[in-house]
């Protein structure tokens, strides 16, 4: 799965990777909404560097677009209201 | 230190405000350390997002020829479509790491303009400036005190001056 952290890169994902992006990301929703800051960091932190340790960094002269889009590495719990609402940002 | 020469005049108040002083520069200071480091850390990332969008597009441009070359008009056309998603989406990304990085810029401007007015208003010294009104207070301390010694060691000395009249006087 192609995996953008914005701001940073694109990442290959290999596909057995997919569930643990999504069980963090349907953590995330419920921190976010809970507007507990500690907890927000911390599974933000843990969802990029998932994708940054057992993804790839895409190659240059690859250009595709990608499946999920992660935010950019700084967002505030209040940018990140606005998108982890419902399934999050990986589709259940 | 204007501390040191503030206690020496028994002034703990003026000693305690220039402690003070000293601590928010400290302060201060380290926070601007923290600024130029992350402006860095920006400048770099901005550095990088342009370097891998101007190889995205060297990238685009040589594909486009071997598409066109290898496949039908209407391949050709799908595919070229859909590397200029990938490419288009990579633009969103730099506009968006730009975008970013003025809106941190632009907040430590609005914080550079706050700790101007620390200085214009006297809460902050500032290092080019002339005298701080903390060394004025000093100065004015200081000259009051050797005034009184001199005006002590006068009366004193007219005093003595007086009585020895007084004495000469009764002989």
């Amino acid at each position: 799965m192609i995996v953008r952290i914005l701001t940073e890169n694109q990442y290959n994902l290999p596909g057995i990777h997919v569930d643990q992006l999504n069980e963090i990301d349907n953590k995330l929703v419920e921190v976010v909404e809970q507007r507990n800051q500690d907890g927000f960091e911390r599974l933000l932190k843990s969802m990029l560097d998932l994708v940054r340790e057992k993804g790839s960094p895409l190659p240059v002269n690859e250009l595709v677009e990608s499946d999920v889009v992660l935010p950019e590495p700084d967002i505030s719990l209040e940018e990140a209201s606005r998108l982890f609402t419902g399934e999050g940002l990986v589709p259940d | 230190m204007q501390a040191r020469q503030a206690l020496e005049i028994n002034r703990e108040d003026l000693a305690r405000l220039a402690l003070e002083r000293k601590q928010t520069a400290i302060h201060e200071l380290q926070g601007l350390d923290q600024q130029i480091s992350d402006l860095e850390i920006e400048q770099e990332k901005l550095t990088h997002a342009e370097q891998r969008l101007q190889a995205k597009v060297e990238a685009f441009r040589t594909q486009k020829e071997v598409i066109k070359a290898q496949y039908s008009a209407a391949q050709a056309q799908v595919r070229i479509s859909s590397a200029l998603s990938g490419i288009s989406e990579e633009m969103g990304d730099v506009s968006l790491a730009v975008e970013r990085a003025e809106n941190k810029t632009e907040a430590l401007k609005a914080k550079a303009g706050a700790i101007d007015e620390l200085v214009i208003t006297g809460v902050l010294d500032d290092p080019g400036s002339n005298k701080s009104s903390l060394d004025q207070q000093l100065q004015q301390a200081s000259v009051s005190a050797g005034v009184e010694a001199e005006l002590a060691a006068l009366r004193s000395g007219q005093d003595q001056k007086n009585n020895k009249a007084l004495e000469e006087g009764k002989s």
